[in-house]
């Protein structure tokens, strides 16, 4: 990925150019020390001049009224504002008449900027105070006020809190007055730039000694470029968070949101004194000091899946290159293009106007359809079908190009969702809250309604990260959800009238991707790549997950490594410092989720005894248990010696009835309740019964007991055993009270349960002659 | 000699006999001065062209020698702008170079990552070849 910058030959301004801002894709507003306003139209090529300012006007910051709030177009006139050196800033409209001065501050007023919505506006001054102004530019307070000059402010990703400079330190001060405080030294020179992007909620900055820096907003430093020849002088977000652009004295560079940089351009621009991305993400500006405006576009962005890699050459054109023949198809648009993907045998090009979709085996005749509003923001793909995210809502295609439908909820905030917090499977999507970070919503891709109660999941703590499987049915599909202490988590996204059963797989995880073909997830744990061949067998046996992991020592990654794709059997992680490396997973876990699914349960066991795995033998055991299969799971178990577990599985075959059975195996991958459920459904109070008193829990069973006016007394004689065995005395007050009216008989109460189980038998032996009996009708 | 009346009262007689009342002798001289005079005049204004010519010509070369001399400093300046420049230009591209070794060193380190995949694909297809 780089930078095509365009210079013009003679710069059009006369004096350094100090503010840059853009009104559409294509319209750049330009200021300068001459007091000129520029307009340049880049699909026409024109500059024409706007207004010429009053002489004693020196321009020192420009920023357009936000457009679209919420999806919701403004309604108001385009206007923007303009600050200077003589103490005020400027409302004016787009055709530059000055609708309003303000004297804002004492000396120069250094920034100026409206927050995400447009209703409050914030200046901050040589004075050194930081002032906040109501839309139509009347003073609300004065937020802060320190000795030194403020020379960069910018707003929170919610609008509720600020960030600025104050020398060689960083505040971020919220704008409730009682709310704490973060200041932080940052730099070594003065700051003299910073910025805050809304979707990935990661803060810029860059000052006098010539570094720029990458902080998380609790003010943890994440990068720090190396020294540069002069002084930071500029940086900005692109708006989808991705990339960032830093300007210096001749310099421009393309940077990873994670810090390093793609490319360096050199430019002979003087100082980049502002630089503007357009709302879309695909040009940036940026004011020069010799009377420039230099722009530039982002090139030579690659996707790749399985044998295709493509790349952007131009700004309208693609290359895609069959690695295997070496094949290439150019693809033209009649547009920018704005965002792409690459996944599940499909190509998705979004540009300003149209969505083109291509699939792998015909690169010519892509399907094309026109976008409500052409900014789209990211793109989603899963097996089936698609989803848009533009600033207005999500929308879910099929790769017909079919509008499916177009999930929304309460407070939902589309303009700054990431990859991170959305996800897709073929049939749901899940989207993290903003508002409340512990909230995960999910929706059906048919129908657009929120799955189940229309309640949505609600985690313990903030969850950071979240990701759907691939290939599950529909009624077992799971989420997995790494939350504010990296913790990883892994839940059903149905929950079948119960309440969310939320299981711990993983601390320390960092990033996490799933398979695109099988349930197989990767992550990278601590510095341990980690992957969870069957992440499902904590549902079943918990015990063993750990057994079902494949570790790799990933101390040779070095800082910060980022998964991007796991597809087949190769993982493509993103190291700190930006370097590529893959990574060859085993194919056997795929191939035992193949023929675990279609219950080819021979098969299974014929590859596990060919590839002689341990950790194979422990995915087979759990996905036989979790169909109840029990035989197989009997041989998978011996073949990694959990005798005790074998030993029950053979007592779970051997009970008399289908229920007691079925009530067995729940029991054995710990669902307790289920069990029981199972049992008293079935009518087997006593069974029942004996389950509990077998775990020990005993006010459930003499419950169950006295609700059902039977084995009263087997529940007392049991309880007496236990607590003779530790030499305790009977305290529990319930137990006492029913001790007086029972007579504890040990004989009887061996009769009464010879007596439950024979019926049991009885009764199933009945069951399966009338089933057997059924089919012949 | 006898006192000429006329001389006592101050009449002269020339050559010609004409009256005059300048003494013949002090007329001549003073004519001769006259000439002589307008001699001197005549040398004077022909040494003041001589010398304006002279300071023009001077003043020509003064200027330029100046503007050589401005020449020679421009071109001082600019070679040790020259000098300056390649400095800046060789920063530029050292700063570019750098950005290529890190490029380079990412590829590097890619390539190393796939080469292992290689190999351990190779291992793989070995071992599964030999099972079977």
């Amino acid at each position: 990925m780089r930078l095509k910058t365009s210079l013009l030959k003679e710069a059009k301004h006369k004096e350094l150019v100090s503010c840059v801002g853009w009104t559409t894709a294509d319209e750049l507003y330009s200021c300068s020390e001459d007091h000129q306003i520029l307009k340049w139209n880049l699909l026409t090529s024109e500059t024409s001049l706007v207004v010429k300012l009053q002489e004693d006007i020196y321009p020192t910051d420009l920023h357009w009224f936000p457009k679209t709030v919420g999806g919701k177009k403004q309604t108001q006139a385009e206007v923007f504002v303009l600050t200077s050196t003589d103490g005020k800033f400027h409302l004016a409209s787009k055709t530059g008449r000055i609708e309003k001065s303000v004297e804002a501050h004492k000396g120069a007023v250094l920034a100026g900027r409206w927050n995400y919505d447009g209703s409050a506006l914030i200046t901050a001054g040589e004075d050194g105070q930081i002032k906040i102004w109501s839309k139509s530019g009347m003073l609300r307070s004065t937020l802060a006020q320190q000795g030194s000059p403020v020379y960069s402010v910018a707003w929170g990703p919610d609008s509720d809190r600020i960030l600025y400079t104050s020398g060689r330190q960083l505040v971020i001060k919220p704008l409730q007055p009682s709310a704490k405080v973060i200041q932080w030294r940052s730099h070594d020179g003065v700051i003299l730039k910073v910025d805050w992007n809304s979707v990935n909620d990661l803060i810029l900055s860059g000052g006098e000694d010539c570094k720029y820096k990458v902080w998380d907003s609790y003010g943890h430093l994440l990068y720090t470029s190396s020294s540069h020849d002069y002084p930071v002088t500029s940086l900005s977000w692109a708006p989808d968070g991705e990339v960032f652009a830093v300007g210096s004295f001749n310099t421009l560079r393309l940077c990873d949101k994670t810090g390093w940089s793609y490319a360096l351009e050199k430019p002979n621009t003087g100082s980049v004194f502002s630089l503007a991305w357009s709302v879309d993400g695909t040009q940036l500006a940026g004011a020069c000091g010799n009377g420039h405006v230099i722009f530039a576009h982002v090139v030579e962005q690659h996707w790749e899946w399985k044998n295709f890699v493509i790349t952007l050459t131009k700004r309208r054109t693609m290359q895609v290159r069959n690695v295997v023949n070496d094949a290439v198809d150019v693809l033209e648009f009649r547009d920018r293009v704005i965002k792409a993907s690459l996944a599940h045998g499909h190509l998705v090009v979004t540009t300003s106007l149209q969505c083109y979709v291509y699939n792998s085996r015909n690169w010519n005749t892509p399907l094309i359809f026109d976008l409500k509003e052409g900014t789209v923001s990211l793109i989603l793909q899963a097996e089936k079908h698609f989803l848009l995210v533009d600033g207005a809502g999500l929308y879910m295609f099929s790769y017909e190009g079919r509008l499916i439908c177009s999930p929304k909820f309460p407070g939902m905030r589309a303009d700054i969702l990431n990859a991170q917090v959305v996800s897709l499977s073929n049939d749901t999507i899940a989207v993290r809250d903003k508002s409340d970070e512990r909230v995960i919503f999910l929706f059906d891709t048919l129908t657009g309604k929120a799955l189940g109660d229309g309640q949505p999941f609600i985690h313990k703590r903030e969850v950071l990260e979240i990701a759907l499987d691939q290939c599950s049915p529909s009624s077992e599909r799971k989420i997995a959800l790494i939350d504010k202490n990296r913790d990883l988590y892994l839940t059903y996204v149905h929950r079948h009238g119960r309440e969310h059963k939320v299981c711990k797989i993983g601390t320390m995880v960092h990033t996490m991707v799933w398979n695109d073909a099988a349930n197989i997830l990767c992550g990278i744990q601590g510095n341990q790549f980690t992957v969870w061949y069957y992440p499902s067998a904590v549902f079943t046996d918990k015990e063993l997950l750990p057994k079902t992991l494949y570790m790799k020592d990933g101390s040779e990654f070095s800082r910060a490594p980022h998964i991007l794709s796991y597809v087949g059997t190769k993982v493509t992680v993103r190291q700190g410092d930006g370097s590529l490396i893959y990574i060859s997973v085993s194919p056997y876990p795929a191939l035992l989720h193949e023929y675990s699914a279609a219950a080819r349960w021979e098969d299974a066991l014929r590859l596990c005894r060919f590839a002689k795995d341990p950790s194979l033998w422990v995915c087979l055991a759990c996905m036989a248990m979790a169909s109840r299969e029990l035989t197989t799971a009997e041989v998978a178990y011996t073949a990694i010696g959990e005798v005790p577990r074998v030993q029950y599985i053979n007592f779970i075959k051997e009970q008399p009835s289908k229920e007691s059975s079925l009530a067995h195996t729940l029991l054995f991958s710990g669902q307790v309740q289920e069990a029981e459920a199972t049992l008293l459904q079935a009518d087997l109070i006593y069974q029942a019964i004996q389950v509990n008193i077998n775990l020990s829990n005993w006010e459930r069973a003499l419950e169950l007991a006295v609700k059902h006016k039977t084995h009263v007394d087997t529940v007392l004689a049991y309880r007496e055993k236990f607590l003779q065995k530790f030499g305790r005395k009977e305290t529990n007050k319930r137990f006492l009270q029913y001790a007086e009216g029972v007579e504890v008989d040990w004989e009887k109460i061996q009769a009464k349960i010879e007596m439950e189980l024979s019926k049991e038998r009885e009764r199933a032996a009945n069951a399966s002659v009338r089933s057997s009996i059924a089919p012949r009708r | 000699m006898a006192k000429d009346p006329l001389a006592e009262a101050g009449f002269h007689f020339d050559e010609l006999n004409k009256l005059r009342i300048l003494e013949p002798e002090v007329s001549q001289k003073t004519t001769e001065l006259k000439e002589e005079c307008k001699e001197f005049v005549d040398k004077i204004g022909h040494f003041q062209k001589i010398v304006g010519g002279l300071i023009e010509l001077v003043d020509e070369l003064a200027k330029e020698a100046e503007t050589e001399k401005m020449k020679a400093i421009g071109a001082r300046n600019l070679l040790k702008s020259v000098a300056k420049q390649r400095e800046a230009q060789q920063q530029q591209l050292q700063a570019l170079i750098a950005e290529k070794k890190m490029q380079l060193e990412r590829y590097r380190i890619e390539y190393e990552a796939l080469s292992k995949v290689e190999a351990e694909q190779n291992e793989f297809i070995d071992q599964f070849i030999l099972q079977k």
